[in-house]
């Protein structure tokens, strides 16, 4: 055993079900998606999706073995080897539908940016945890922001907002639980109003300021992202109480709503499961949420605490976010909803994670 | 163990810990109740949009049903018409099956070039129709080449199809149903885009004829290609009908008509039933040109033709009877006892009648001729005799025994009302009373008297039968669903006329004698050995002083049309008719026609080979100069 037993007794064996549970229900709904009506067989995303299983549980295990401590102690290695990575990729990645995001390695291609939200958490956990820094100074807040701001930076030039945006939650739930002041908290709050028309002015690209114009009014676009929003809307209204039956959705088979296997798994989810779907699925996200946040209270120190927080904001974020968009009721923006979307790197990013997660809670009485 | 620092930093930790749980709690709850307004409250709106992406229907239209004469000969069928269909996705190089296409069919490049610029936003799979109706030359062409051209595909469309090109304003045709008729009880449940019977027999049984068009139900995805068939309901023939048409007289009847050069109408119908045993209206159209959809320049062309080949003379056309009429003055006089069979009158050339002249054709007079030679010989002062002492309303009431007031019922839409004035309908359209002069032209079918071909038939088919008003049809017997025949119900005559046997015999034996006597008008009828009866009768198209008026002035045709009615044999009449000729001058110039149908319908009856055609005697130059009715 790589785990001591001693540890493993420890282990939260409940949120591993959680987990589990939730990753095998996006891959049935993958099944579904992919499912090719003249073949009678499941497409090739499927089996990718199956093939990444192993190795992120691979990768739980992993980050559930080594010491969280010893992680923190060298994640400034970790993420420096990341934004090494994101450069790399920024120059030699590989491009797909316009976006240099992958590194290919032989038949499998990785994505590194889905893995700057385990480094950035690291890192973030390290500095604000070790130090006994409270969050409390401009200086203190400055070092994190520009932490986050590196590969936040790297990963938009991709060009790849939506994963950028997720490192933002990292951030903002390690500071305040860090003791962020409320006035801080207020103050940024404000920066953020006043910056919100630089920001749509410079910071956003045309086709970016398009979507949530076409947000606000669908019809505006009805083939493009409008298109994507009413479909989405279509696709899980029309689920009903009890949903369509596995395999027998209509909206994502047969290619009315766009990315279903990516960003709108969970809208297929609730075309073929119905509302009761949406409320076991919904329930189970929320449980390893409050179950995370659980193991951040039980934690024996301030990182292991902050790092939990770190992991799960970034997490809540984006499963609140895609669920919402996923109904059409967001802008719809390329982002993954962890556990159960198409995509390897994703999965393997998500489960390493929890075993960071499950690392802390297991080691809350060592010393 | 902690510091008491420590204890502080974890108690907030702990209370900021507690927030966040109650935040994602709140925000979780927030998604719930999102999804239960879109699923459950909002999910009858949401489905139906669901379902609109996904499901279609294929219609598949359902044969029309067969049209047979009365000895069941096919006259109406159903062909398939070749469409040769290009699917894009699986060219290899759409330039080289473009050119290969246009070699193999001789269809120019550029024009399948425009047709597959016109689909290009078609999906790539959906074939695209590049010729419709194609010849069996290019389907074998293109077949013989189908693994150089695996993407072009014949496809095959049930078409009506008519055969040996007669009957055309009898089956009428068929084209896509129109919006004024869409909405009509008579169409109940035919949906946009079907073809519906349009004219003609086509029309009338339209519903009988019509199948249920069967469909598919499909699954498309979003390309709109079809992934699954959910479900099948086949297409269910139309009805088939029998006609009481016989087709070796319509030909017999077509053949003749069109030899003769005349446009006009013609008809035979059996005197005791009223059953049509050939009609034809000419010249016509072709009614295959409205069953492949017909061309906007064919249209136009048709429209435009001063012949008017669309309008069907036979139950549209109206005309002065002329000395038809005179039949039923005599039946006029005879009933109202104003003269007997022998009653004469002594023709000198004409008469006066209320202080104006009225000139007999034969200038010099027929002398004293009784009923029946002034049948024979159709003198004019007679009957202008006999107008004087009758009125016109009782003229109108024979005439309407006769059916020559109002329709005749027959089962063919379209059909215009024959017409005799009466005192009241001059009261009411002019306010005038009726004088009694005016009667006089009336006696010989010129004036406020106008009748159509058909309407003239029944006329002669009372006197053919003793008096009864038979109703014109078409309709034998209908098998609406493949079970068999069933015969239709003859429609019941209209009215019936007591005549005295001696009356009645009094005209047909004057009607023999125009046929047969030595002096008779229409001798060109008479058939050896068969009892043909018949009258002739011309109708003025313009004045004799109006025709001196616009001598060289119109290119007008001002010729007379010529009339004849007929039946045979004179005293157990099996086939009576009417044969019109446009501009025909005179009724008797169309005998040849109405001789080749009797002849045909007695060889018939005898079992003996039926006659040839025979060749156009040299003297009949008919139809406009330059003109060739029916040339096909």
């Amino acid at each position: 055993m790589i785990v001591e037993r001693r540890l493993s007794a420890h282990l939260d064996w409940p949120l591993i079900a959680a987990v589990v549970l939730l990753t095998l229900i996006g891959l049935a709904t993958i099944y579904s998606v992919t499912w090719d009506f003249r073949n009678d067989q499941p497409g090739p995303r499927f089996w990718a999706q199956v093939y990444a299983l192993p190795v992120g549980l691979a990768a739980l295990v992993a980050c559930l073995a080594i010491d969280y401590r010893t992680l923190t102690q060298r994640s400034l290695l970790i993420y420096g080897g990341l934004l090494l990575a994101l450069v790399y990729v920024l120059y030699f990645g590989a491009v797909r539908g316009g976006a240099r995001r992958w590194i290919a390695l032989g038949g499998w291609t990785l994505q590194p940016s889905e893995f700057a939200r385990l480094a950035l958490a690291l890192v973030l956990a390290m500095f604000y945890g070790e130090s006994r820094r409270r969050a409390r100074s401009a200086g203190e807040l400055a070092v994190g922001a520009l932490l986050l701001a590196g590969p936040a930076y790297l990963i938009y030039k991709q060009p790849d907002l939506g994963t950028a945006a997720t490192l933002a939650p990292v951030f903002v739930g390690v500071i305040y639980v860090a003791g962020l002041r409320f006035r801080w908290l207020a103050a940024a709050l404000v920066l953020v109003v006043l910056a919100s028309p630089v920001i749509w002015r410079y910071g956003l690209a045309p086709y970016q300021r398009e979507r949530v114009v076409t947000f606000l009014d669908p019809s505006k676009d009805p083939r493009g992202a409008g298109h994507q929003q009413i479909q989405a809307k279509v696709t899980v209204g029309s689920g009903g109480l009890f949903g369509k039956g596995f395999l027998r959705g209509t909206q994502g088979s047969y290619g009315f709503l766009p990315v279903a296997t990516n960003d709108f798994v969970y809208s297929v989810l609730a075309e073929e499961h119905g509302f009761l779907g949406v409320l076991v699925t919904l329930a189970l996200f929320l449980f390893v949420i409050v179950r995370s946040l659980e193991a951040a209270k039980l934690a024996k120190d301030r990182v292991g605490a902050f790092l939990v927080v770190a992991i799960i904001s970034g997490f809540f974020f984006q499963v609140v976010y895609n669920i919402t968009m996923s109904a059409g009721l967001a802008p719809v923006k390329g982002l993954t909803l962890p556990l159960m979307s198409y995509g390897g790197s994703s999965l393997v990013a998500t489960l390493a994670g929890f075993g960071l997660i499950l690392n802390v809670r297991m080691r809350r009485f060592t010393n | 163990m902690l510091s008491p620092g420590a204890w502080e930093d974890r108690r907030s930790l702990q209370t900021r810990l507690l927030v966040l749980r109650i935040a994602a709690v709140a925000a979780f709850a927030v998604l719930l109740v999102s999804f239960w307004l879109l699923q459950v409250v909002q999910n009858a709106r949401y489905e139906a949009l669901a379902d609109n992406n996904y499901l279609r229907t294929i219609p598949l239209p359902a044969p029309r049903g067969l049209v047979f004469d009365r000895d069941h000969r096919v006259l109406v069928e159903n062909r398939d018409s070749f469409t040769v269909t290009l699917v894009r996705e699986q060219t290899a190089s759409l330039e080289r099956t473009i050119q290969l296409l246009s070699r193999v069919t001789g269809v120019d490049e550029s024009a399948i070039r425009d047709v597959i610029q016109r689909h290009r936003r078609d999906p790539v799979f959906r074939p695209i129709p590049i010729i419709e109706h194609a010849t069996l030359a290019q389907v074998v062409a293109v077949r013989a080449r189908r693994y150089e051209m695996p993407e072009i595909v014949v496809q095959t469309v049930p078409t009506r199809h008519y055969l040996h090109g007669i009957g055309a304003h009898l089956y009428g045709y068929v084209g896509e149903i129109q919006d004024s008729q869409i909405d009509r009880p008579d169409y109940a449940g035919v949906e946009a885009g079907a073809i519906v019977g349009q004219t003609g027999v086509e029309k009338a049984y339209n519903a009988s004829l019509m199948g249920d068009d069967g469909r598919r139900n499909v699954v498309v995805n979003s390309v709109g290609r079809e992934i699954q068939e959910l479900g099948l309901v086949p297409p269910v023939d139309g009805g088939r009908l029998q006609l009481t048409l016989d087709y070796d007289l319509q030909r017999a009847l077509e053949d003749a008509f069109r030899q003769s050069g005349f446009a006009g109408a013609g008809i035979f119908i059996s005197p005791a039933t009223g059953e049509i045993l050939a009609a034809t209206s000419l010249p016509a159209f072709d009614p295959n040109d409205f069953a492949v959809g017909i061309n906007p320049a064919r249209w136009a062309e048709l429209n435009r033709d001063p012949q008017k080949p669309l309008e069907n003379r036979l139950i549209r056309g109206r005309y002065s009877p002329g000395s038809t009429f005179k039949i039923v003055m005599a039946i006029a006089g005879l009933s109202e006892g104003l003269v007997t069979p022998d009653t004469t009158v002594n023709c000198q050339g004409g008469a006066t009648f209320y202080n104006r002249f009225y000139q007999c054709h034969k200038r010099t007079g027929h002398g004293v001729v009784d009923l029946r030679r002034a049948i024979e010989q159709s003198c004019n002062v007679y009957f202008y005799t006999l107008a004087s002492k009758l009125s016109i309303d009782a003229i109108h009431k024979y005439a309407r025994w006769l059916g020559l007031v109002g329709p005749t019922g027959v089962d063919l839409p379209g059909e215009n009302d024959s017409f005799v004035a009466s005192s009241e309908w001059k009261l009411r359209t002019t306010g005038q009373p009726w004088y009694p002069g005016e009667t006089i032209s009336v006696a010989i079918g010129q004036g406020p008297v106008s009748v159509t071909p058909i309407g003239l038939a029944t006329m002669i088919a009372t006197v053919a039968n003793g008096g009864t008003l038979v109703t014109p049809h078409v309709l034998r017997a209908v098998d609406e669903d493949g079970t068999g025949w069933r015969m239709a119900d003859a429609p019941s005559p209209r009215s019936a006329l007591l005549i005295r046997p001696e009356h009645l015999q009094a005209v047909r034996d004057g009607l023999w004698l125009a046929v047969n006597g030595s002096a008779g008008t229409a001798q060109r009828l008479r058939i050896q050995g068969k009892d043909v009866v018949g009258k002739t009768g011309t109708a003025q198209v313009i004045s004799l002083e109006g025709r001196r008026a616009a001598e060289g002035r119109t290119a007008r045709d001002l010729r007379d049309h010529g009339w004849l009615v007929f039946f045979a044999p004179r005293d157990n009449p099996q086939i009576a008719g009417v044969v019109f000729g446009e501009h025909a001058e005179h009724g008797y110039l169309t005998a040849p026609i109405v001789r080749h149908v009797l002849d045909t319908f007695f060889a018939k009856q005898e079992g003996r080979p039926l006659p040839a055609l025979p060749a156009p005697p040299a003297s009949v130059q008919g139809g406009l100069p330059g003109t060739a009715p029916g040339a096909r």
